[in-house]
């Protein structure tokens, strides 16, 4: 099977799923599409590698790379530092709070709005288990960080969402 | 167990997650512990909101486009491959032909399972989305007890036209529709009402024939379903299982005049 036809029949199916990692991660139409369409790129060139199953969780890690990738040359203020520990710096209470920034601005009006505030490092895993369906192990594997840490992050992005103002103000 | 300890994995029970032993330990505990059982209702509370209104982005058609563009500029870049042929592969066939077989066989066991989950989840939701609307959030979109108000509000808004019927002389009036949101697709629901119970039917065009019990209880609630000639009938409410049974293949028929 030639890579074009293992691409089209293993990594296509998928595409929805990589796009809406990707708007969700750069919250943009168009900056998305971009993503995603160098993330087609990356995983044509892999492809010979990849084995059937697991085809979306390993689309999406590409997706993934494809996103902080581009951030790095896009919003280098969005990432710290371009060392790997980007992610984390984000989550690391002592470089910035971004509990605390996103507590502090309850501007937003709906739950996607808070989602979308949400620190990326947060915001990825949820969008993954709860949008993706995907399990603790995939998610691990596609952010590149502990199943600890997938939990971790997961309670405080739940955690979060719920105490922001606007859950409560529907009920 | 005690709370401390049932923290973490109670979070990862309600997340799918875990095995069986430490599930049937963890659900002791939930049956015991008013605490962690709010914790529990608290994250399927925000996951069924989340479902509900945090978009799924979907790639446009343009992108779709584009992809398909790039990938046949850089395969017309790409002088074709000479396939290996010859007898020396020849011997491999059979053990090809034995691996399709499995495979064939593998995936079919697969995608049974995977149907029948998916089922079990589309039930779980359509009790967490009539938990929501009984709760006030929005019970009805368009109050009716006319059919013909209710069907074209409902099949303008779908890609499909749902059957909808009256059954008042039976004890079930129509009250109205509403538009719910279920596992990604947008899903027709008729609200009925029969004595004091609010029955939420949600239709869909017949998405599977896999396995499902017709009858099920979630939260308490009675869950029964039932595939007509061209939709998918699931019936959710605190209302008799039996009546609620009947209810719902009285629907499935979808023999009334439209």
């Amino acid at each position: 099977m030639s890579d074009h036809t293992r691409f089209e029949e293993l990594v296509l199916p998928h595409l929805n799923a990589a796009y809406n990692l990707a708007r969700w991660l750069t919250r943009d139409v168009n900056d998305a599409e971009d993503v995603v369409q160098d993330a087609c790129m990356r995983a044509l060139k892999y492809v010979g590698s990849l084995n059937g199953d697991g085809a979306r969780a390993w689309f999406l890690t590409i997706v993934r790379h494809a996103f902080y990738d581009w951030c790095k040359r896009n919003r280098p203020a969005e990432i710290a530092q371009d060392d790997g520990t980007a992610i984390d710096m984000a989550v690391d209470p002592a470089a910035v709070d971004p509990e605390q920034a996103f507590l502090r601005n309850a501007e937003s009006k709906t739950l996607a709005e808070a989602v979308a505030a949400l620190p990326v490092a947060y915001r990825e895993v949820l969008i993954l288990r709860e949008l993706e369906e995907l399990s603790y192990k995939e998610i691990a594997r596609i952010a590149d960080i502990p199943i600890g840490t997938v939990m971790s992050r997961l309670a405080r992005a739940r955690s979060l969402l719920q105490r922001s103002p606007l859950l409560h103000a529907v009920h | 167990m005690n709370c401390k300890q049932a923290e973490a994995l109670v979070t990862a029970y309600t997340d799918g997650e875990g095995d069986a032993l430490r599930n049937y330990s963890i659900k002791k505990h939930l049956l015991g512990c008013s605490g962690c059982t709010a914790r529990q209702h608290s994250i399927l509370a925000l996951r069924a909101r989340i479902r509900t209104e945090v978009p799924y982005f979907v790639a446009s058609p343009a992108l779709h486009a584009r992809v398909r563009a790039t990938m046949g500029a850089v395969r017309a870049s790409i002088p074709p491959q000479s396939r290996p042929t010859g007898d020396r592969y020849r011997w491999l066939s059979g053990g090809v032909l034995a691996g399709c077989a499995a495979s064939v066989f593998a995936w079919m066991l697969g995608t049974t399972v995977l149907a029948w989950r998916a089922n079990e989840d589309f039930v779980v939701a359509a009790v967490a989305a009539h938990v929501r609307a009984t709760l006030g959030d929005h019970l009805i979109e368009v109050a009716s007890s006319d059919r013909h108000t209710v069907k074209p509000w409902l099949s303008a808004r779908l890609d499909y036209s749902p059957p909808v019927q009256d059954l008042a002389n039976e004890g079930f009036m129509l009250i109205g529709g509403r538009l719910d949101y279920l596992e990604r697709h947008p899903v027709a629901t008729l609200v009925y009402r029969y004595r004091k119970h609010t029955i939420d039917v949600f239709v869909r065009p017949e998405a599977s024939r896999a396995p499902m019990s017709a009858l099920r209880t979630v939260r308490g609630f009675n869950a029964a379903r039932a595939t007509g000639p061209s939709m998918d009938w699931l019936a959710v409410s605190d209302a008799e299982p039996a009546v609620l049974s009947a209810f719902v293949q009285r629907l499935a028929r979808e023999d009334i005049p439209q």
